[in-house]
């Protein structure tokens, strides 16, 4: 697509579709246009009394905001205990999966939305070390005759471990951030990590500012998807890229079955045995039947304005990573 | 410009924000609007009590202090017994009477100064006595949410609020020797599972000294009160409260405790 693209054309599409897009606007209004939470969707009034889901009960768009914050604000402390349990340490292989596909060399600036315990961010970080360090190791074997004064300053120098790489973790909950930050001070990581506080509707970034944009296990509990991927297409560069790891549809019937099973069943039981918390994992299992289904999501997706769209599935479609550019 | 034209050619893309059918989720808990029994009821499939049941057993024998476990074995174990407690409460004038007005005890409908205005050695002054020493509040008691009828989830309930009216008739402080008599003496008056794994699994935290009290004095004074006694849910507390504690225990049949176990400082 060309860089400027027509105003006209685009707010046509908007409007084809009933409401007012913030994110397109002419460049040199950026500062200008009003942005307030509900204030700029004038065309919206009347669907503000719509219901939307929360897990399988019917809620006002408004209500269900809270509601999920309720469960995660009470899931919060036993959230990574609970992953663990639930898919038997299976997602970690899912989130070592997402940084193997999104291979971030030293200099990548991350957005980890709705990361809030901060998983993707740790794995980011530990992965732009090692390739730092490999690159480093190169340098230094490629030149072999470096003089002992180069040496000694290699050694003096605090240098950047990150090569300039940040990560930027981005929740709209203040326990799970709490957690996050709790886990990052006693594991150790302070260079290259940023906390903040932040709706994916209505993130707090300027436009093109980073280079990747993550979503992992968040989206599904977003009250307006379209408007989450919206957010993501602005604040990420041009060839930046756009990855969600979500629970998605099962494509294998027997597996689908078993799933189903372990879901209602047994999920909500161990919610109840470790967390003292039916009603939260009674929810999240309903939300994730809720959620859309892989080609559904990339339309969605494309919808947004990114191109080059794919998904990958993982463990029969149980998870499924969805990948696209903005270009 | 591929993106453009989609757009243009797309119009009104319905979002899919409506809810699934439920046609493809068959193993789904109706656990919203319609199928609830009592406010706080999440209904459960036989599988998922089977598991309730494993895991809140593991669960209260790992970290004593879940008490929430404890109500949950509870309630997941206790279908049988819970239906030959409400039986025999129902044969009962007095239980009858209270399957009929379902009464509470919560410190909202208890009127704590006139409790506390009645004589000393009367069964009122001695639960609030009780209640101050121990430092415990009867608003403590988790709801019930797994028992699947509604008049069955009130006896548990009820059961839950008489617990510390056994302690006061007892005489036996809420220390962890205290609770194993009580549930020794629950183990044998109501039958329910609950209380039988906790009377033998309750003492395997208990130092020998104890233990021994406990197996040679406690364990067959409880035993020999609560086959002599009458159903202890059978009474009306609430209208009982002037009643001198000694006559209550004569007319159930209780003896002074053998041993005088002191309670928490």
């Amino acid at each position: 697509m060309a860089a400027p693209r027509s105003w006209v054309l685009w707010s046509f599409c908007c409007r084809g579709r009933s409401r007012l897009l913030p994110g397109c606007r002419l460049p040199g209004l950026r500062s200008s246009w009003p942005r307030g939470p509900l204030g700029a969707r004038p065309l919206s009034q009347e669907k503000r009394a719509t219901g939307t889901h929360f897990g399988f009960e019917t809620v006002s768009e408004e209500e269900k905001g809270g509601k999920v914050y309720q469960v995660f604000e009470s899931v919060a402390k036993k959230y990574d205990v609970m992953n663990d349990m639930m898919s038997l340490g299976i997602h970690r292989v899912w989130k070592d999966l997402l940084l193997w596909k999104m291979r971030p060399f030293p200099g990548t600036q991350l957005l980890d939305v709705a990361g809030g315990t901060g998983d993707i961010a740790f794995r980011f970080l530990n992965y732009v070390q090692a390739q730092h360090q490999r690159k480093e190791k190169r340098q230094l074997r490629a030149q072999q005759n470096l003089s002992w004064e180069e040496i000694a300053k290699k050694y003096q120098n605090e240098e950047d471990s990150l090569g300039g790489s940040h990560v930027m973790v981005c929740d709209i909950n203040k326990e799970m951030l709490k957690i996050g930050k709790q886990k990052a001070r006693a594991q150790g990581y302070k260079a290259g990590l940023a906390w903040v506080l932040g709706d994916a509707e209505e993130l707090p970034f300027d436009d093109d500012k980073f280079d990747v944009y993550t979503i992992a296990f968040g989206i599904r509990n977003v009250t307006h998807i379209d408007r989450a991927l919206q957010e993501a297409h602005r604040v990420l560069k041009p060839g930046g890229r756009f990855l969600c790891l979500e629970f998605s549809q099962v494509n294998n019937p027997l597996v689908s079955r078993l799933y189903d099973v372990y879901s209602f069943q047994v999920i909500p039981v161990l919610g109840e045995v470790i967390a003292g918390d039916w009603k939260s994992y009674q929810y999240l299992v309903e939300s994730i039947r809720q959620f859309p289904s892989q080609e559904e999501f990339k339309e969605m997706i494309e919808d947004a304005g990114f191109q080059k769209v794919t998904y990958e599935n993982l463990t029969s479609g149980i998870v499924a990573i969805h990948s696209g550019f903005k270009l | 410009m591929a993106t453009l034209l989609r757009g243009v050619l797309r119009p009104l893309r319905a979002f899919p924000s409506r809810p699934r059918p439920a046609a493809d989720v068959p193993l789904r808990a109706t656990s919203h609007g319609a199928g609830l029994l009592y406010p706080e009821h999440i209904p459960t499939s036989p599988l998922q009590k089977a598991l309730l049941a494993a895991g809140s057993a593991g669960m209260a024998l790992y970290d004593p202090y879940r008490h929430d476990m404890v109500a949950v074995l509870g309630e997941t174990t206790g279908c049988r017994t819970l239906k030959v407690l409400r039986d025999r409460m129902r044969r009962d004038p007095e239980g009858a009477q209270i399957l009929q007005e379902r009464p509470r005890i919560s410190l909202s409908t208890l009127d704590l100064g006139k409790l506390r205005s009645l004589p000393e050695g009367s069964l009122g002054r001695e639960y609030l006595r009780f209640l101050d020493v121990n430092r415990v509040s009867p608003d403590t008691r988790a709801p019930t949410r797994f028992v699947d009828d509604e008049e069955l989830a009130y006896v548990i309930q009820r059961y839950r609020e008489v617990h510390d009216m056994l302690h006061t008739l007892l005489g036996m402080p809420t220390n962890i020797l205290g609770e194993i008599v009580v549930k020794w003496f629950e183990a044998v008056q109501t039958g329910l599972p609950m209380c039988i794994l906790g009377a033998l699994f309750g003492p395997i935290q208990l130092s020998a000294q104890s233990l021994q009290a406990l197996v040679s004095k406690l364990i067959p004074w409880a035993v020999q009160n609560a086959r002599r006694a009458p159903c202890v849910l059978n009474l009306y507390y609430e209208r009982r409260w002037e009643q001198p504690l000694k006559a209550l225990r004569q007319e159930l049949s209780i003896t002074e405790p053998p041993v005088h176990i002191q309670g928490p400082a």
